[in-house]
């Protein structure tokens, strides 16, 4: 009697697990969560794009990464007075990595599509751990005045 | 790698240990354990935190200016590599500490030598007060009238000598 059970439910998931290694999962757990869609950020550079007022705090509404969750050195998409642009999380207000600073606000640096900053400088501090993706953001920390 | 220190209770921070915040005002917050980091999001004064080093220096406890307190300061001049240089700062290290550690002793002693004077004084008037539970009240009464006119006669026999 159990075993039919059994393995017609091995079945069933034998079945899933071939169709979730061709989905993308979201993250699900709120708990692990640091930057996703809709979040207001702070926009921490000079740009004239992030420092001119607006009704409208701008928001993420897309993240570069597998689950939908930013963490420091993801990139984001964001919506800023009425345009898409996108962003570079330089802090959020989550406990992250040991070892990493933890921030009072949502950091984000503006960024152009080929990894240029938008801004020209950065007085705020950026966490020194974005130094290993030397390569990819090495402008970005170039005109960043303080590191932590 | 560098021994930071808590800002709550200056305690020393080594590496992987503690937390790190930093605020909007980009000021950065060092906390060696969750009980600073606690009570800073309490928003107490760590002045007024009694088992904090800083309520102790505030507040006279411990031994605030003193020239073996003065190496321990933060300098942002980095000093050349000198092999010399290295050896002797780490000797000098050693016998810094050592030096440190008895001028506060020290003050802290002559901090506390005060009470001892305190404590005597209390003593002394207690026993005083409540002398009645030891002694009878009239207990030496009798020899000390009887000395008192001891006295007096021989004085009287002194100045009768004198008049002669």
């Amino acid at each position: 009697m159990a075993l039919p059970l059994l393995s017609r439910s091995l079945a069933g998931l034998l079945v899933e697990s071939s169709s979730i290694t061709h989905q993308r999962t979201f993250s699900v757990s709120a708990v692990a969560a640091a930057i996703q869609k809709m979040t207001r950020v702070r926009v921490v550079d000079n740009s004239s794009l992030g420092n001119t007022p607006y009704h409208r705090a701008p928001r993420v509404i897309h993240v570069y990464t597998q689950n939908g969750i930013g963490k420091v050195g993801d990139k984001v998409l964001l919506a800023i007075k009425g345009q898409k642009k996108k962003a570079l999380i330089v802090g959020h207000k989550m406990p992250g990595d040991r070892m990493t600073p933890r921030f009072d606000s949502n950091n984000v640096v503006l960024i152009e599509d080929n990894g240029n900053p938008t801004g020209t400088r950065i007085k705020v501090p950026i966490p020194t751990h974005l130094r290993k993706h030397e390569g990819e953001y090495s402008k970005v920390l170039a005109i960043a005045n303080a590191f932590v | 790698m560098r021994i930071e220190k808590c800002y709550f209770c200056s305690g020393p921070v080594y590496p992987g240990h503690g937390m790190m915040f930093v605020r909007n005002d980009c000021k950065s917050f060092r906390f060696c354990r969750s009980k600073c980091h606690k009570n800073f999001k309490k928003k107490r004064n760590p002045r007024k935190t009694r088992w904090t080093k800083a309520f102790r220096k505030a507040s006279g406890k411990e031994l605030t200016v003193d020239n073996a307190l003065e190496f321990e300061k933060r300098r942002n001049m980095p000093v050349k590599y000198n092999r010399a240089i290295w050896d002797k700062t780490v000797e000098a290290m050693k016998r810094v500490e050592e030096i440190k550690r008895k001028r506060q002793a020290r003050f802290i002693m002559n901090r506390l030598k005060k009470g001892k004077l305190l404590e005597k004084e209390e003593a002394i008037t207690e026993v005083k007060k409540n002398i009645h539970l030891i002694r009878a009240p009239h207990a030496g009464k009798a020899k000390q009238l009887e000395a008192k006119m001891v006295q007096k006669l021989q004085e009287d026999v002194d100045m009768a000598d004198e008049d002669l």
